[in-house]
């Protein structure tokens, strides 16, 4: 039985569930009064069996195939298989490849930090900040669509290198382009650190210490946001980031505030790294040839993708379809962290905690099963979400 | 009593409502498993620089209120039976639009083990929206499109 | 600290119970370690503050008693440890991946399809939780010990004893039933 939401008051339908509607819910918490007491999570909407697909295709055609495991990361999927493969192949590629692709893979940053900001706003209720970042982030996707021919899923690696050069006029475009962001990025940065809603919503909220993000082992922004120096670009530089050196952003506070702000300042870091590639690009071609059988060999090539560490494991037996890809996407780090914080807050923070990791934002649907002494409730994520803005008032 | 209007009535109201949908359908969105490229661009449609709601169309979260679901994704074995729920909650008259080309056929992951495959195999689709993804233009026309074949009803 | 100081620190910590060590790449060394043995050495890297867990992964080795595909997929391993008319019984190798900057210290427990389980390490990083559940449900290997053993990624009426991981399965053989929530 659920009750119609009237106007600006929302109604949280109460009694015992029905037993027979076991509505596969994507996280579980353990309620007690409004303090969640336990928390799981079960993925699952989402899984195609990826990793089994890979195993009969072969190496050019599971290009296409990763890339299309995340369309807000397409590129960091690609890039880190095609790393690995030419890591096995024992090949080496020319500069300017790597440098394209690393151009990519920071543009990718950009226009991913701008989607999550849009979508973290909207999940506090500040749906004003959602639509001038996507507005602002169509500047990016106007770049990405001039240099590779796409705004999603751009496909600029090849086993070997790129496919696409970059002309002396997109330099000048993405070099505006970066003008104009940079400029409205400062404004964001202020709102999130002044804005006294905001703040009422962020700060202090979802804590999580230096100790317990090492221990959970978080990656990327969520634990640079607690202070911990984990970032592949600047531990294990690969691609183009040996020649150009990425600056560590940190933030020592660890709460909801520290992960915007840290997210905010990365993206003047991207800025100004692609201008700098795009100024100084190495001159030479854009790929070499790499055999159709992958020799015998196991490695693991790990990226920076937007949200933290990618992890690939590629195995081959000399044939021209892999053996075993196993993909690790950050996100998997990230849940079993964030899981763990929402215990101890309250229910009305946890859409804003969760969006904090910046998981794959999917769904608008994910349900939510609030196991309540007795009672067993189902609320979809928009119930839950207007819950903490509700609550917030 | 037994409310059965004429024939000339029935008609009048159902033209009413024929407008009244066609000019302000509300649409529920699900990702049935997609990677997301074609849900953002969905939102993206929503932004300011496509603003689709100057269309009258609005997107909003539960099918009982819904005209339109606007539907992603290779059809997981997980969400699959959601799908069909929420296609159930709809009241009549219901259309659905199938984004991207996971929804008509797999797209890249055709014969992985967890996948349906198409939107169509699981539910009735009235309009497909081809693309890897779709641009927000595509998806408005394909919106645009199944409006303009609700007015000719 | 640099990555050849990192591998040889992660080396010497793991000394007592490596069985034995191989190099596949640069910046990685894997060492072999019994079941028995794996927390302990987890915990040794731990307490050493030696990086974090980045992935639990495993790699399945079916034996000669299960069907065999072309046969050239034979010939061409030159891996001992494989597969041998000499060893016919599977096994699934699981890897424990630590990181420190960009070294990579692979921890690899074998344990073969008569006796497969491995110990949970949960209790060490609560957060290897995820990475368990999909290593039982994708390959069917008992994580003694785990907190949680429902589904992480297949869906819940999937059938008992399907793993999609494992190099031999090839699909559902029936339709999956529908789940309760449609009437």
């Amino acid at each position: 039985m659920e009750a119609k939401p009237k106007p600006n008051k929302f109604v949280v339908p109460i009694g015992p569930q029905h037993p027979a509607l076991k509505e596969p819910g994507h996280f579980e918490f353990t309620v007690d009064g409004e303090v969640v007491t336990g928390a799981s999570v079960r993925l699952g909407y989402v899984h195609r069996g990826i990793e089994k697909g890979t195993e009969s295709r072969n190496w050019v055609q599971n290009l296409y195939l990763l890339e299309r495991i995340c369309g807000i990361c397409s590129h960091v999927h690609a890039m880190a298989y095609s790393l690995g493969v030419e890591k096995l192949a024992k090949v080496t590629i020319p500069p300017r490849a790597q440098a394209i692709r690393t151009l990519a893979a920071e543009l990718e940053r950009i226009h991913s930090h701008l989607l999550w900001l849009g979508v973290a706003a909207h999940e506090g209720g500040f749906d004003t900040l959602f639509m001038y970042s996507w507005r602002d982030r169509e500047v990016v996707m106007d770049l990405l669509e001039m240099i590779t021919g796409n705004r999603v899923n751009y496909s600029v690696n090849l086993l070997g290198g790129v496919k696409y050069d970059i002309t002396q006029e997109q330099v000048d475009a993405l070099r505006k382009g970066m003008d104009f962001l940079e400029q409205r990025s400062h404004h964001y940065l202020k709102v999130v650190t002044t804005d006294e809603t905001f703040l009422g919503r962020t700060r202090n909220v979802g804590l999580m210490s230096f100790d317990q993000a090492e221990l959970l082992g978080a990656l990327g922004p969520t634990a640079r946001a607690s202070g911990v120096q984990r970032d592949v670009r600047v531990d294990a530089p690969y691609a183009a980031y040996d020649l150009y050196p990425v600056k560590l952003i940190t933030d020592p506070r660890g709460d909801l505030e520290a992960r915007f702000v840290v997210r905010i300042n990365e993206l003047f870091e991207s800025y100004r790294l692609v201008r700098e590639i795009s100024a100084n690009l190495p001159a030479g071609e854009l790929s070499v040839r790499v055999p159709r059988r992958i020799p015998e060999g196991e490695v693991i090539s790990r990226v920076e993708a937007p949200r933290g560490e990618l992890f690939y494991f590629l195995r081959s037996t000399g044939l021209d379809t892999p053996d075993r890809i196993k993909v690790r996407t950050p996100s998997m780090g990230n849940w079993a962290s964030v899981m763990t914080l929402t215990i101890g807050q309250n229910l009305a923070d946890v859409p804003m905690i969760l969006s904090g990791i910046d998981p794959c934002f999917s769904c608008n649907d994910r349900m939510v099963r609030l196991l309540r002494p007795g009672v067993t409730q189902t609320w979809s994520w928009e119930e839950l979400r207007r819950f903490g803005i509700e609550h917030y008032k | 009593m037994d409310l059965k209007l004429d024939s000339p009535w029935q008609k009048v109201l159902n033209e009413i409502k024929s407008w009244a949908r066609i000019n302000s359908p509300w649409a529920i969105h699900y990702n049935s498993g997609s990677c997301n490229g074609c849900d953002i661009e969905i939102l993206a449609t929503l932004t300011p620089r496509y603003d689709v709601e100057r269309f009258g169309i609005k997107l909003q979260g539960s099918p009982r209120h819904a005209d339109v679901l606007i539907c992603t994704g290779p059809v997981t074995l997980q969400s699959r039976d959601r799908l069909k729920r929420i296609y159930e909650q709809m009241p009549e008259p219901k259309f659905v639009i199938a984004v991207g080309s996971c929804a008509i056929s797999g797209g890249v992951f055709q014969g992985c083990y967890n996948i349906v495959g198409s939107i169509g195999d699981v539910i009735p689709v009235n309009v497909y929206v081809p693309g890897c993804p779709p641009r927000p233009e595509a998806i408005i026309n394909g919106v645009v499109q199944l409006l303009e074949s609700l007015k000719k009803k | 600290m640099d990555t050849e100081t990192a591998l040889n620190t992660a080396e010497e910590i793991l000394k007592p119970w490596t069985r034995s060590v191989t190099i596949p790449e640069p910046n990685r060394i894997v060492i072999s370690i019994s079941r028995k043995d794996l927390k302990t050495g987890i915990k040794a890297l731990l307490d050493a503050h030696w990086g974090y867990l980045s992935c639990i992964l495993g790699v399945d080795f079916p034996g000669n008693p299960a069907p065999q595909p072309e046969e050239k997929m034979w010939e061409r391993l030159n891996e001992s440890e494989y597969i041998s008319p000499s060893k016919p019984e599977g096994m699934i190798r699981v890897h424990y991946v630590f990181c420190h900057g960009a070294a990579c210290v692979t921890l690899r427990v074998a344990p073969h399809y008569s006796n497969l389980w491995v110990p949970s390490i949960c209790d060490l990083i609560p957060s290897a939780t995820l990475m368990e559940r999909e290593l039982m449900e994708m390959f069917g290997i008992r994580v003694e010990g785990t907190p949680d053993t429902t589904h992480l990624l297949l869906p819940d009426m999937w059938p008992d004893g399907e793993y999609p991981l494992r190099k031999w399965w090839k699909g559902l053989d029936q339709e999956l039933p529908e789940s309760e929530l449609v009437d």
